[in-house]
C-alpha cells in the first residue's frame, strides 16, 4: 500500500500522458501540421487557380467561376480522359492484388531459390519509374519492339521452330501479321493495354512487399492459435489469415489506386497522351491544358475533377480500414 | 481467464528486438551522417560555385541539350567564357531536356524566379507578358547586319501588342532526306508530292516505307502542317481568322490519308520525335522530314549509310512549295531577371558572331540574320564529314526560297502555339487516316476547335 | 519450424516462378540493349539477344561516368531519401500509432483529411510549390526537396503504419498495461519492435518514393550537379530527337539493380526475425 501511494505523484504526472485525449493530438499533430504549412496553401492556391482564367505560368488570374469546370467537361478529350483513369486504375490494381496475393502467400514460405526470385520481382519497383518508362518505350518500340521480334521469330533453339505468333493468332481472336506487327503505343486499343500492364509491372512488387509485411505480422502464436483450433488452408486463409490482412490489404489496394490514378509519368513517357488523345488520362490531360497549351486555369480544374472521386474512394476504404480492429 | 494459446512473454520479447531495432538505427544513422557529410554543405548553402572574384555580374541561362554533344561542350565551355570575361560576368549555363522544358519554364513562371532567360525550342507566345520586350536586340544587331528574316520576325513578333516575346537567334531548315538508292530502283525523285504518291507503294512493298508521322510529336507537327500549306490549307490567314475548312486543307487531308493507305505502316501513330531518325538510321524507311540531325546522326553511326541518304527541299504540291523550319530556336528574357541588360548584350553579340555557333552546331543552326555567317554557302559545301560531298548545300536553298513560321500568312501567335504544343494537327491527320473521319468533317469540326482557342486568346488580348 | 510440404513448395515455385520471369524480363532485355554497340542495335536484323557487329562493349556504362555528372546525380537522389526517410519516420510513427490506436471521431476526420492531401497529384501543386521554393531561396538547392517530399510519404508512411498497428492484437499491449508499463512505455518497447516489418516497409517505400520522383525535382533544380538520377538522365541522354537507348538502359539497370538487392535484404531482415526467439 506505501508503494500506492509513492507512485500516485509519479502518476498524476504521467496521467496527463495516459490521457487519450491528450497523447493522441500530440503524437498525430506533428505529421499535420507539416502537411498542412506544405500542402495546404499551394492546394488553395490551386483552387483559386481552377476558378481563374489564369495563364502560362501566372499565378494570378480574372474570376471565371465554374467555367473552367463546365468548358473542361465538353471536350470529349476530357470524358475519355476521365473514364481511362477509371480504367487503367481498376484494371491494373486487380491485376495487382491478384498477382500480390499469390505472391505474398507463396513468398512467406521457405524453399530454394527465394532469395533470388524475391529479388528478380522487386525490380520493378526499385527502377525509378521514369526511367523505366523509357525502358518500356524501347520495348513497344514501333520498329524495334523485342516483344514484336518474340512475337515473330523462332524462339526454339536449334531444329525446332516455335513462332509465338502463330499460337498466338491459334487460340486467340487476334491475328499477328509477322510482316506488320502490333503497334502497341500506336493502335489505341493496344495503347491502353501497354499502358495498364506498365502500371500493373509497376505497382505488383509493392502491393506484395506490402502483404507480405503483413502476413509476417500476424503473430506467430495467432497462426498456431488456428492450428490448435483446427483451421488449415483454405479455412485458416478465410477466418484468420484473411481478416488479419484486410487492413493492410486495404492501405496498399489504396495506394496503388493512388499511384495509379495520380501519375503522370508513365502515360506522358509512353504515349503522351496519343494516338490522338485516345490514352489521356486526367493529370496528362490536365497537364497537356495547362502547362503545353498555356490555359493553366483549366489545367486546374481538369486536375481538381479527380480530387473527389478520389477522395471518396479513399474515404470509404479508410473508414473499412480503421473498423476492422484485430482482437 | 483459462485458454490453450500460449501466452507471449512481453519482456523478452522487447529485450530481443530492441537489440535488432537499435542495430537499424544505428546502420540509418550511420548512413545519414555519412552522406549528410557528403551532402549538407551543399544542400544548405547551394552549389558552391566558384565565383571569380574580379566577375561583377552573373548571367543564368537555361537552354536544351543540344543533339550535337559537341555544341554544349563548345558553348559552354569557350564560348560562354570568353564573353564572360570580356563583359566582367559569371555566365552559368543550365541544361534540360526539351521535354521537360515546358514544365520548368511554366515553373519559373509561376515562381518568378529562376533563370535570366530561357532558351526554348519553338516560341512560346503565351509567356509575352512575363518576358521584356525583346526590341532593343533586334535593333542592335539590325543596325549592323541589316533585317532579321521574315521567318524569324514573324515567329516572335505580336503585331497587335507590338512586342517581341522572344528573340530568335537561329532556327533549323526543315529538309526531306531519302534513300537514293531505293528512289532510284523506283525510277523517281521525291520532288513533288505526286511523286511521292506514285512511288510509295513500291517503296512499302520492298519493306522500306515512308515515314511522315501523325503523332503526338514535334516531327510530326512539321510535316503535316508543311504539307498542309503545299496544298494550299492554312491554319489562319494573314489577319489572324481561322481558315483551316478550305479546299486546301481538305485536299490535304485526302492526299495523307492516300499516301497512309498505299506507302506506311501503323507505327507512324506511335512515334515519338526520334522514331523517323531511328527508322532512317535503320536503313528502314525510305523518306521522311526531319531537321540534319539524322544525316548527322548516320555519319557518326553508319558512314556507308550516310552515303545513301540525300536532302532535297520540300515536295511541291498544288500551293507550290512552302516549308516551315524545323526548329525555331528562340531566348527569352524574363520580366524578373535580375540581369536584363548582360542578357540583352548576350544575345546581341552571340548573334553578331555567329559563325561559331553555326560551325560547332555543325549546320543545324541557321542564323536569323544571314549575313552574320559569312560565305555560307561555301561553308556548306566544303563540309569535310559530308557524304556525298557537298550535301548540304541544298540547305541554304531550302532556307532562303522554302522556310516559311508556324503560322504562315500570319503571325505566330498564342492560339497558333495551343495549337502546335497541343498536337491537334496530327490529330487531326491521324482521324482522317485512319478512316475515323472524313476529310470534310475533320476540317469542319478542328476548324470549330480552332475559332474557340482563338476566340480565347482574343479575349486575353493577344490576338 | 515446421518445414513445408513438398507439394506447398512445389506450389511457391509454379506461383512465384512465372511472375519473376514477367516482371524481371525488361530488366533482362535491358542487359542485352545497354552492351550493344549502334551498329548492332539499330538493325532490324540482328537478334536482340545475342552481340554482333562490335558488341559487347562497356562504353554506354563507363560513359555515363566519365561525360556525365551521373554519380552526382546518384548521390543527391541517395542523401535525399536518406534525410526524407529519417524525417518520414520521426512524422508519421507517432501519427501512425495514434490513428490506430488512441484517437475517436476527430481523429478519423484528421487522419482522413491527412491523407487527402496525398491525393492531389503534384501536377497540380508544382507550381504554387514552385513559388513557394523561391520564396524561401531553396531554388536549385536539395533542401527544397528534402523539405517537400515529406509531404507525400508522410500521408503513405501513416496510414501504412496504422494498418501494420491494428494487426497487432491488443492484448499484446493490454498485458503490458496490465504489468504496470505507461502508454508511452508501451508503445516504444512493445508496439514499435513487434511493428518492424511496418517501420522497415516504410522505410523501404519511403526511399523508393523519393526515387521515383520526378516533377518536383525537375521543376526546383536546374542545375546539372544538383539533380537526381530521373532528371539528370533524360537532359544527358535524351537530345531534342536523338535518344541514347544504350545510355538510358545503362542508367536505369545501375541505380535498380542495388535498390532491389538492398530492399531484398531489408525483407529477409523483418521476416527472419518472426521465425524464432521471443515466440517460444
Amino acid at each position: 500500500m506505501e508503494a500506492a501511494t509513492a507512485a500516485r505523484p509519479r502518476r498524476r504526472r504521467r496521467a496527463f500522458l495516459e490521457e487519450r485525449r491528450f497523447l493522441a493530438p500530440v503524437l498525430i499533430a506533428p505529421a499535420c501540421l507539416f502537411i498542412a504549412v506544405l500542402i495546404a496553401g499551394p492546394l488553395l492556391l490551386a483552387v483559386y487557380l481552377s476558378f481563374s482564367d489564369a495563364t502560362a505560368g501566372s499565378l494570378t488570374g480574372d474570376w471565371v467561376g465554374f467555367d473552367n469546370y463546365l468548358n473542361a467537361w465538353d471536350n470529349p478529350v476530357f470524358r475519355k480522359a476521365l473514364w481511362n483513369t477509371v480504367l487503367f486504375t481498376v484494371a491494373s490494381q486487380v491485376i495487382v492484388l491478384i498477382a500480390a496475393g499469390l505472391l505474398a502467400h507463396a513468398l512467406i514460405r521457405p524453399f530454394r531459390g527465394k532469395w533470388i526470385l524475391r529479388f528478380l520481382i522487386l525490380l520493378p519497383w526499385a527502377a525509378p519509374i521514369p526511367l523505366g518508362a523509357v525502358a518500356w518505350l524501347w520495348i513497344y518500340d514501333s520498329l524495334f519492339s523485342v516483344v514484336n521480334w518474340t512475337l515473330v521469330h523462332d524462339i526454339l533453339p536449334g531444329g525446332g521452330e516455335l513462332l509465338p505468333y502463330k499460337i498466338v493468332n491459334a487460340i486467340t481472336p487476334w491475328t499477328i501479321e509477322p510482316f506488320d506487327p502490333p503497334q502497341w503505343l500506336g493502335d489505341p486499343t493496344l495503347a491502353l493495354g501497354a499502358v495498364i500492364s506498365v502500371h500493373a509491372w509497376r505497382v505488383i512488387p509493392f502491393a506484395t512487399v506490402i502483404f507480405l509485411a503483413g502476413l509476417a505480422s500476424i503473430p506467430k502464436e495467432v497462426d498456431d492459435a488456428a492450428k490448435v483450433d483446427g483451421a488449415t488452408g483454405l479455412k485458416k486463409f478465410w477466418y484468420v489469415t484473411l481478416p488479419l490482412q484486410l487492413p493492410i490489404a486495404t492501405v496498399a489496394l489504396l495506394f496503388g489506386i493512388v499511384f495509379t490514378a495520380a501519375d503522370m509519368t508513365v502515360v506522358y513517357i509512353l504515349t503522351r497522351g496519343g494516338p490522338f488523345n485516345s490514352t489521356q488520362m486526367l493529370t496528362t490531360w490536365s497537364y497537356q491544358t495547362g502547362i503545353n497549351a498555356g490555359s493553366l486555369g483549366e489545367g486546374a480544374a481538369i486536375s481538381l475533377y479527380l480530387l473527389p472521386v478520389l477522395a471518396a474512394v479513399a474515404i470509404l476504404m479508410l473508414r473499412f480500414a480503421r473498423r476492422s480492429e484485430v482482437s | 481467464m483459462t485458454d490453450d494459446r500460449p501466452r507471449v512473454d512481453i519482456t523478452k520479447i522487447s529485450d530481443e528486438l530492441t537489440r535488432r531495432e537499435l542495430l537499424r538505427k544505428a546502420a540509418t544513422g550511420a548512413i545519414v551522417l555519412v552522406y549528410g557529410g557528403v551532402g549538407a554543405r551543399s544542400a544548405v548553402a547551394g552549389v558552391p560555385r566558384f565565383r571569380h572574384k574580379e566577375l561583377k555580374e552573373t548571367l543564368r541561362i537555361l537552354q536544351w541539350s543540344h543533339f550535337v554533344p559537341a555544341f554544349d561542350r563548345w558553348f559552354d565551355n569557350t564560348y560562354v567564357k570568353v564573353w564572360g570575361r570580356k563583359n566582367d560576368t559569371d555566365v552559368i549555363v543550365d541544361h534540360i531536356s526539351q521535354a521537360e522544358l515546358s514544365a520548368r519554364v511554366a515553373a519559373e513562371a509561376a515562381a518568378q524566379s529562376g533563370h535570366d532567360m530561357v532558351a526554348t525550342l519553338a516560341p512560346l507566345p503565351q509567356y509575352e507578358d512575363q518576358v521584356i520586350d525583346h526590341k532593343e536586340i533586334v535593333q542592335t544587331v539590325s543596325k549592323k547586319r541589316g533585317k532579321m528574316k521574315p521567318v524569324s520576325h514573324r515567329s516572335t513578333y505580336n503585331p497587335k501588342t507590338k512586342k517581341y516575346f522572344g528573340f530568335a537567334d537561329n532556327y533549323a531548315p526543315d529538309p526531306i532526306n531519302y534513300r537514293t538508292d531505293f528512289w532510284g530502283e523506283v525510277g523517281l525523285k521525291p520532288t513533288t508530292w505526286d511523286n511521292v504518291l506514285k512511288a510509295a507503294p513500291r517503296l512499302r512493298s520492298m519493306g522500306h516505307p515512308i515515314g511522315i508521322g501523325m503523332s503526338n510529336e514535334i516531327d510530326s507537327n512539321m510535316a503535316l502542317m508543311s504539307l498542309m500549306m503545299c496544298f494550299g490549307g492554312f491554319i489562319q490567314t494573314s489577319k489572324h481568322k481561322v481558315a483551316l475548312n478550305s479546299k486546301g486543307t481538305r485536299r490535304a487531308l485526302t492526299f495523307a490519308r492516300e499516301l497512309f493507305r498505299r506507302g506506311m505502316s501503323n507505327e507512324i501513330f506511335a512515334w515519338t520525335a526520334s522514331s523517323n531518325n531511328v527508322g532512317m538510321t535503320s536503313g528502314r524507311l525510305s523518306l521522311a522530314m526531319n531537321a540534319i540531325s539524322i544525316t548527322r546522326t548516320a555519319e557518326g553511326q553508319n558512314p556507308d549509310l550516310a552515303k545513301r541518304i540525300s536532302l532535297l527541299p520540300i515536295p511541291k504540291g498544288p500551293n507550290g512549295r512552302l516549308g516551315l523550319e524545323h526548329v525555331m530556336h528562340t531566348y527569352m528574357i524574363w520580366k524578373f531577371a535580375r540581369n536584363k541588360k548582360g542578357a540583352v548584350k548576350f544575345l546581341a553579340d552571340l548573334e553578331l558572331t555567329y559563325i561559331g555557333a553555326f560551325e560547332n552546331s555543325r549546320f543545324y543552326n541557321f542564323p536569323s540574320f544571314p549575313t552574320t555567317v559569312t560565305n555560307i554557302e561555301r561553308r556548306l559545301e566544303r563540309d569535310p564529314v559530308a557524304l556525298p560531298k557537298g550535301k548540304y548545300k541544298v540547305l541554304k536553298t531550302i532556307s532562303d526560297k522554302y522556310t516559311y513560321n508556324v503560322g504562315y500568312p500570319g503571325f505566330t501567335n498564342a492560339a497558333i502555339g495551343e495549337i502546335f504544343d497541343t498536337y491537334l494537327i496530327p490529330q487531326m491527320f491521324a482521324e482522317v487516316a485512319r478512316g475515323d473521319k472524313t476529310p470534310a468533317d475533320a476540317a469542319r469540326d478542328y476548324h470549330r476547335r480552332f475559332e474557340t482557342i482563338y476566340a480565347k486568346w482574343r479575349r486575353r488580348g493577344k490576338i | 519450424m515446421a518445414s513445408t510440404s513438398l507439394r506447398e513448395k512445389l506450389g511457391s515455385y509454379l506461383v512465384v516462378g512465372p511472375f519473376a520471369i514477367v516482371l524481371a524480363f525488361p530488366f533482362y532485355w535491358m542487359l542485352w540493349t545497354a552492351f550493344k554497340t549502334d551498329g548492332d542495335l539499330y538493325n532490324v536484323e540482328n537478334i536482340p539477344f545475342s552481340f554482333t557487329q562490335g558488341s559487347p562493349t562497356s562504353r554506354n556504362f563507363t560513359f555515363l561516368f566519365t561525360d556525365t555528372q551521373y554519380l552526382d546525380w546518384l548521390e543527391n537522389t541517395a542523401f535525399v531519401g536518406a534525410i526524407v526517410v529519417v524525417i518520414t519516420l520521426v512524422f508519421s510513427l507517432p501519427a501512425g500509432y495514434a490513428l490506430a490506436r488512441l484517437s475517436g471521431g476527430w481523429g478519423q476526420s484528421v487522419g482522413v483529411g491527412i491523407f487527402l492531401t496525398y491525393l492531389v497529384p503534384p501536377t497540380l501543386l508544382f507550381l504554387p510549390l514552385s513559388r513557394v521554393i523561391s520564396e524561401l531561396g531553396l531554388q536549385d538547392k536539395l533542401t527544397s526537396l528534402i523539405l517537400v517530399y515529406p509531404s507525400f510519404t508522410v500521408p503513405f508512411s501513416t496510414w501504412l503504419l496504422m494498418g501494420f498497428f491494428k494487426t497487432i492484437p491488443r492484448e499484446l499491449e493490454d498485458a503490458a498495461r496490465v504489468d504496470g508499463a505507461s502508454r508511452l512505455t508501451t508503445l516504444l518497447r512493445v508496439v514499435f519492435p513487434i511493428s518492424l516489418p511496418g517501420i522497415l516497409t516504410v522505410v523501404i517505400f519511403s526511399f523508393s518514393l523519393v526515387v521515383n520522383e520526378f516533377v518536383y525535382s525537375l521543376t526546383f533544380i536546374s542545375t546539372s550537379s544538383e539533380k537526381t538520377i530521373s532528371t539528370g538522365v533524360f537532359t544527358e541522354l535524351i537530345r531534342g530527337d536523338v535518344f541514347f537507348w544504350q545510355g538510358l538502359m545503362a542508367a536505369t539497370l545501375i541505380p535498380s539493380i542495388p535498390l532491389a538487392l538492398l530492399y531484398n535484404v531489408f525483407l529477409n531482415r523483418f521476416i527472419a526475425g518472426f521465425t524464432g526467439g521471443a515466440f517460444r
